[in-house]
Formats: C-alpha cells, structure tokens, sequence
C-alpha cells in the first residue's frame, strides 16, 4: 500500500466524509421517512379537510338574498359579484325563499351574509363585516342606479359605459403598499426558522451527546479535529433538516393548491433572501446546540444544558415580535446587526425595505464570525471534555477555556 | 535506506551516531511524560521506548496512569511536561496517522454496518475509498468476519464486536499499535487467535504497546515490559532480563503429601497444602531451605528458577502479601497447564 496515502484530510474532506456518514445515518433511519411522511400527509390533510368542508375557503364570500322583485331580482347577483371582484373577493349568490329561511342558512353557516330585499336590511351572524356590508352596499346602488337610469331612457349599452371605471391603485406614503405584507412574510419565516431550530438544534444536540457517551469519539479523534467532526456533524444535521423542511413547505404549497387558495406573488419572490437568513440563523443556532451537547456527556443532562441557548432564541423572538413592526427605527437598526437576533429581525427589514446593503452585509459577516467563534469554542470544550465523564461543565467554565489551554477534570485510569 | 536518511535528518547531530541510526530506524520514544490532574499525579516523568518488531507489555495496578500514557503517545491528553518521538520526531497529527489505537473504552457507530464502519475509518485515515474498501474486505476475511460484512454493528456479539475494533486498529497496517486492553473480554480461543495476529503484526515491522491486567497473556505474548504504579516507571526492560537479573529467586518445594511448614520469605502455598514458593535472595543457596523442609516430611520435587513475571511484577509494584498472595496462588494454579 503507498504509505504517502496516509496523510491528514483538508479540513474540506473530513467535514465532507463526516456529513455524509451524518446524512447516510439518517437516511437509513425509519424514523426520518416515517416523521416525514407524517409531517407531509398532515399537511396535505389539512388542505383536503378544507376542500372537503365546502367551497368555503377564507376568500368566498356566500351570500343569500331574499324576495327581490322586478329587475332588482334579475341583476343583484350578478352585481354582488362584480362588487366583490372589485376588492379581490369570490362571491357566490344564492337565492333564499324568505328572511326565516335566510336566517336559518346563516346560523347554519351556509351563507355569510343575507340580504332581505323586502326590508332593505343585511344580516350578519355575529359582527357586521364591513367589507361585505361595502360589497352589497355598493351593488344594490348600483342596481338601483341602474334601474333609474333605464328609467330616464338610456340604452343598456349607454349604462354599462356611465357605470365602468378603471380600477384604483392603493398606495402609502412610502410608495407601494408591501410592508403589510413583508411583515407577513417575515413573521411566517421567523416562526419557522423558530420551529426549525427547536426541531434541529434538538437534533443536534443530541447527535454531539450520542458520539462522546459512545466513546467512538476518542478513535475519530486521532483521526480528525474535533472541530472538523463538529462541523461535519452539524452539516449533515443541517441537510437532513431542510430537505424535511423543503418537503414539507412542498407539502403545504400542495395542502394550498388543494384547498383553492393561491400564494401571493412576492412570496416567490422573497424567499431567496429569506432562506439566506434561513441557513445562516440555523448554522448559529445549531453550533450553539452543538456547545450545549458538549458540556455533557450523558442524554439525561442534555436539555438542562441547552436550557440557555433556549432561552436566548426566545428571546431573540420577542424582540422580533416588538420591534420587527417598526423596521426603520433606531433601536430595530441596531438589533438587527447582533447576531443571535439578525436572522429573525434582519428578513422582515429588508422585505420592508428598511434595511440599508451595508447594514444586511455587517449583519451577516457578524453572524458568520459569531458562528465560527462558537464553532472554534465548541470544538475546544468538547475535545477538553472527550475524558470527562459525569457531571456537566459549567457554562462558565466552558466559556473559560478561551483562554489559555487548561487540564480537563481528573481521569480515571483504568 | 529512506528510513535511516529520516532518522539521519531528524536527530540532532550532536546526538546521532552511525550505530544508532543504522539500529534505531522507527522507534517510539516517550520522555519525561509527566501529567497533573487536580490533585493526582497522573503521570510523573515516565519514559520508555517501543521498537519495531517488539511487543511491550504495559503493566500496572488500576490507576498507574497506563490509559493516560497510551493517550498522551495518541495525542489526546495535554502533556504537562515531556515529549513523544516516533523516529525521531515529535508526534504530530501527520505522524499520528500511521499509528493504530485500540482506546480502553470500546466505541463504534451501533448503527453503521461493519464493513461501512471500517471504510468510514480508513477514508478518514487518507486513504482512498476503494482501497479502504479493499483493506476492509481483507481485514473481515482474515478476523472470520466475511459473512457479517453488511450486519449492523449493535447486531454483533461483544466478542465479534472486539474483533471489529481489532480491525478498525489494524486496517491502515500501522508503524505503530497502541492498544489499551486488548486481550480483556475475550475468551481463550479468542486470545490465541489475537496473540497469533498480534505477532503476524510484529512480524511485519510493526512496533506494539499494549497494556493489560493478565500478566500471563503478557508473559506469553510481550518481549518487553513497562511497569508504572503510580504514575511512575518502576521496572522495564526485556522479561529473559528481568528474570535473570532480579536480585531474588524462587525455590519450590512439593512435599508428597499435606504439610504444615512456615519458612520465612514464604510467598505461596497451593491450596492442597504440598507445594511451597519461597522467595529468596539471589546469593542465597536453597540447600538449608530443601533440608529444612526434608525435615517435615519427603519431598516429591524441588526447584530453583527466577522469579516469572507477575512475581516481578508484585515485586516491583510493592504489593503486600495480602494483595500478593491470592494473586501468586492464582498463578500456582495454572502452574501444570504451562
């Protein structure tokens, strides 16, 4: 055999070889497939409950109207409809014999609204929405507009020109209106890097816990650099984790398209970004996880350890939840450069279009350089505390080995 | 020929000679290794050295500090003091991997298939996947381990188990083994097909340290032993020379039936109460100990040899008879299967 053979891996390939057991592990696991599937058909249930429920998506609006006369009774439904196009709604009109029987249909849910020609009223079951209160406003006038002015002789085509405008933009002061939905989108994305994390940082941490309890650690050791196997480890978990999460974001634009309803057009567009943050919060988080695992060495101590890192994402949330709907202030500014925090804060500035380029490039260099100090440390404290067996380390202690390299806890000889 | 230009470039003039760079061409060399941790004394300047084509024993009571010494020659332990050389040159990861190690606790991946399981170990040693693949296959065929190629490790018996940590130590034909207990939970076939692969090793120029509690398997198996008690080397060098230059001997006397007897020096007596070990000084004749125990009643046989290696070993280590003895009839016992 050629001897020259046997010499150190770049880091490259050790991180490379170590994530590819990683990835092969868990693909070979049923577990993986079975939560999997499981998370998918859940989602895929949902979108056929929806559709099996009736054709009563969030965006139709059903509405029975009742004992109309003359031509009112011929154009009011179609006119419902066009007033609900109008403002982005589906509206489906159905006729309903008396006011009893409309009220019966709308405490039995099948329509949301009831319009009672006899009486001019408009019934709603429980508050009144004014939106639908504008849609039937703005048709019955219409109809009646439209009956006086055959009265006043006009021919149909003279109304039907009288009567269509071209449609009118929204805007803010800001230019277009898009922060409603930035922040949308931002919020959607912030909880699920949130559910992600809690998912795949557990993941994680135990992965680190599972390799030093087994003691397979102190052969891959005289190997490879604990940071390597680290890196490796976290990759690895990190690939696995968001090929479940593209299947199940595929699965629920599926459950979607089920149910009738439509992604809105900046979500695509969005999501590039967004997944940046994605993959940079999941690396921080889950290196931090990493540190967490390897201050232990039993399963049992593994939650108490992350407990920390818990309580830090928490809180990197709650700050998102109060400041991310101010994105241009000060205070948001600077909170969102601090990396714990700028994954979840940074993508709901720049969807506002708050965030300057050089603000989103500190952010992410920060975040890079945090997330190699940590990666750096936890490589540190898991190779210093390979021999230490039972009792956690501290933290603190953790943090201390910063400094200039120090003995592990005593070790038995056996 | 490379070997000794490497050992010629890596010494320092002043130390190197001819001689030694002709003899001396891979060597392990452990100096001064000394290691605290809190209040014990791990390791306290121990030194000793490992040649290529030896087998050294690495001896000592729980606690000596052996695990902490083979973890240090890997690499695992921060050194307080004292330095590791193989051929010259201090242990760096480059050097590091051409040694083998077998760690104290067992470790593999339970869920990686065997044959995986060593790719996985060997392509993270540097070598190419197809050549680890070949060197896996030929390892499970030499350790009768073919037909469990695919099973997966957690499947396996811990005795089938062992074997596959054997190999993960062996695939990459290491310059040096460093194994930490090897021989413990295996049973006697096993032990002999592991002596037998051990010195197939040895044969081929690699150099072995291997640490162990059964100081007859050391017996068999090693040239050469280090004994530490208590972080310190109490005793090293060649067993035929320890043997022969111990400064005591053993006489043994087999009366031909149950006799009562306590002459001084007196280490063992077997359990049916016929044979004496006496240990005696180097100088001193056995003739007034034969006559003495004539007196008593006949005696069957007597001899007078140096003493083997677990009565050095309880020498060296100061083991009081309370220890030494249950040990020493132990080692009587066993006396007539060697």
């Amino acid at each position: 055999m050629n001897d020259d053979e046997l010499r150190p891996l770049s880091t490259v390939a050790v991180v490379r070889l170590v994530a590819a057991r990683e990835i092969g592990e868990r693909l070979r696991s049923k577990s993986f497939y079975v939560l999997t599937a499981l998370l998918m058909l859940i989602i895929l249930a949902l979108g056929i409950a929806s559709r099996v429920a009736g054709n009563d998506g969030a965006d139709t609006l059903d509405v029975g109207v009742t004992a109309l006369s003359g031509s009112i009774e011929d154009d009011l439904p179609a006119a419902i409809a066009s007033a609900g196009e109008l403002v982005g709604r589906d509206v489906e009109v159905s006729e309903l014999a008396d006011e009893a029987g409309a009220r019966t249909a709308l405490s039995d849910g099948d329509i949301d609204v009831a319009v009672i020609g006899d009486t001019r009223q408009v019934i709603f079951d429980g508050l009144v929405d004014d939106e639908t209160f504008g849609i039937v406003t703005r048709a019955w006038s219409t109809v009646e507009i439209v009956e006086g002015l055959t009265d006043a002789g006009l021919a149909d085509d003279e109304i039907t020109a009288l009567l269509t405008t071209d449609p009118l933009t929204a805007l803010t002061l800001d230019g277009e209106d898009t922060t409603g939905l930035a922040i949308l989108i931002g919020t959607v994305s912030a909880v699920l890097l949130f559910l992600s994390l809690q998912t795949f940082g557990g993941y994680v941490l135990s992965g680190v816990v599972e390799e030093k309890s087994s003691a397979v650690v102190e052969l891959l050791l005289v190997r490879v650099r604990s940071d390597e196997l680290l890196a490796g480890k976290i990759i690895g978990i990190g690939v696995t984790g968001l090929l479940q999460f593209a299947l199940s974001v595929a699965a629920g634009i599926g459950s979607l398209a089920i149910s009738g309803s439509s992604i809105p057009g900046e979500v695509w567009s969005a999501w590039p970004l967004t997944l940046v943050w994605f993959i940079g919060g999941f690396a921080f988080y889950s290196t931090l996880y990493a540190l967490a695992g390897s201050l232990v060495s039993r399963q049992e101590d593994a939650q108490a350890a992350s407990a920390p890192v818990l309580s830090m994402m928490i809180a990197a949330y709650l700050i998102v939840f109060i400041f991310g709907f101010v994105p241009e202030s000060t205070v948001s500014r600077v909170l969102s450069l601090i990396p714990p925090i700028a994954p979840l804060l940074m993508p709901m500035r720049m969807a506002a279009g708050a965030a300057t380029v050089a603000e989103v490039i500190t952010a992410l260099v920060l975040l890079l350089a945090a997330t190699f100090g940590v990666w750096k440390l936890t490589g540190r404290v898991f190779e210093q505390s390979l021999l230490h067996r039972g009792a956690r380390i501290s933290w603190r202690r953790a943090l201390a080995t910063v400094g200039p390299r120090r003995s592990p806890a005593p070790v038995k000889d056996r | 020929m490379r070997q000794i230009a490497r050992t010629w470039s890596a010494t320092s003039i002043g130390r190197c000679c001819a001689a030694r760079a002709a003899t001396v061409d891979l060597v392990l060399e452990v100096t001064g290794l000394s290691k605290r941790y809190g209040p014990v004394l791990a390791l306290d300047d121990v030194g000793f050295s490992v040649a290529p084509g030896q087998i050294v024993g690495f001896l000592g009571p729980n606690g000596a500090g052996k695990t902490t010494a083979m973890r240090a020659i890997m690499r695992l332990v921060a050194l307080d003091a004292g330095t590791v050389h193989w051929n010259g040159v201090s242990v760096d990861p480059a050097v590091r991997q051409r040694f083998g190690y077998m760690p104290a606790e067992r470790g593999m991946y339970q869920r990686m298939k065997v044959r995986q399981h060593l790719v996985y170990y060997a392509t993270l040693s540097g070598r190419r996947e197809a050549v680890a693949r070949r060197a896996a296959d030929a390892w499970l065929e030499r350790l009768g381990l073919a037909d469990r190629a695919d099973d997966v490790i957690q499947t396996l018996s811990s005795g089938n188990q062992q074997r596959v940590q054997l190999a993960l130590a062996l695939i990459n034909e290491p310059d040096l083994l460093v194994l930490d207990e090897p021989f413990s939970g295996l049973d006697p076939i096993a032990v002999d097909v592991l002596s037998e692969l051990l010195r197939a090793q040895v044969e081929r120029g690699a150099a072995l340290l291997l640490s162990s509690h059964q100081l007859d398997l050391v017996a068999a198996v090693c040239s050469s032993v280090v004994i530490v008690d208590r972080g310190r080397v109490v005793l090293r060098g060649e067993v035929a020379e320890l043997r022969a230059t111990s400064p005591t001997r053993i006489v043994e006397v087999e009366f031909a039936a149950p006799t009562a007897w306590h002459p001084e020096a007196h280490v063992a007596t077997s359990d049916d109460g016929r044979t004496y070990r006496i240990r005696v000084d180097e100088h001193v004749a056995a003739d007034a100990l034969i006559r003495d125990a004539e007196q008593l009643g006949p005696v069957l046989a007597y001899s007078y040899s140096p003493p083997d290696l677990s009565e050095i070993f309880l020498g060296a280590v100061g083991g009081d008879s309370a220890v030494v003895l249950p040990v020493l009839q132990a080692a009587l016992a066993e006396e007539p299967a060697r």
